[in-house]
């Protein structure tokens, strides 16, 4: 005799039992990037946007003649983290590098401090405010209180 | 390690990962043995063809310029930065270029710009129209 069917407690499966939770993290995780691609297009302005766009899809490891490596995922989001501020507000365009070692590069004018430079690595940032000849680095957790100094003169 | 005399010129590629059209990256000559090439060597007319077949990597990054500076004024440069800094250029001969040669000494973000802000600047169009580094 043939053994019975199995019974299923429900007549749909739930989406965790069919997968779908790493679905709906791709959908957040799409949703999340388009808003930080409208936060660069915003803050940073179109020439930066198109600029970042080039450093993650076409510069791959070995760029600058075999030595450049590729962008850094962790001093992107040290980046992000930056201009996130509401207090981060340049005058004018910044401009956006990518240096040797993978990391971000954004410098911008500024009326008091002459020129500002500040470069994201994966663990922080380093900052060089022309005028004043002052050199620094800070932490990831800090970043909010560098743009609130940049912003209060 | 012999030095490279004071009255020679270098240069350095400056592609787009550096240059955006508006501003110079400082970054370029910041850090440890940042390379430079010597005119004495090969021409500035040459360079471009070989910085195009060696550094450049369509379509995203493209040779815009070369920078040029004495090796006396680069010298002059690190011992008028604070602190003082003894700035050198070596010979580093390549199979790919034989003009190839280092600042061994590490630069930092100070430094750095004040020699972009130096550097005569020469672009593919005009070969010897010249600008003035922007940091």
């Amino acid at each position: 005799m043939n053994a019975a069917p199995a019974q299923h407690s429900n007549l749909y499966l739930l989406a965790p039992e069919l997968g779908l939770g790493s679905a709906s993290a791709s959908a957040e995780a799409i949703a999340d990037e388009s808003g930080r691609e409208d936060l660069v297009l915003r803050k940073l302005g179109p020439r930066a946007w198109r600029r970042l766009y080039q450093f993650r899809h076409l510069y791959e490891a070995g760029w600058g003649g075999g030595t450049g490596r590729m962008l850094s995922p962790r001093a992107l989001e040290v980046l992000y983290r930056f201009i996130e501020q509401p207090a981060f507000a340049p005058l004018l365009e910044p401009s956006l590098f990518l240096t040797d070692e993978g990391h971000l590069e954004l410098c911008w004018d500024d009326k008091t401090r002459g020129a500002v430079q500040i470069e994201f690595t994966p663990a922080g940032a380093e900052y060089y405010f022309e005028r004043t000849a002052e050199e620094g680095f800070i932490l990831t957790a800090e970043v909010a209180e560098l743009v609130r100094r940049l912003a209060s003169s | 390690m012999m030095r490279i005399a004071s009255s020679e010129n270098v240069v350095r590629a400056i592609c787009s990962d550096k240059w955006d059209g508006q501003r110079l990256s400082p970054s370029l000559f910041k850090g440890l043995n940042t390379s430079v090439s010597r005119l004495a060597i090969i021409p500035l007319a040459e360079h471009w063809e070989l910085f195009r077949g060696y550094v450049e990597r369509p379509p995203a990054r493209r040779l815009e310029m070369i920078g040029e500076i004495n090796v006396g004024q680069l010298e002059e440069i690190g011992r008028a930065h604070q602190p003082a800094v003894e700035l050198t250029v070596e010979p580093d001969p390549l199979e790919w270029n034989r003009a190839h040669a280092v600042i061994p000494q590490r630069i930092n973000r100070g430094l750095a710009n004040s020699i972009v802000k130096r550097l005569q600047l020469h672009s593919g169009n005009e070969p010897r129209a010249e600008r003035k580094g922007r940091g």
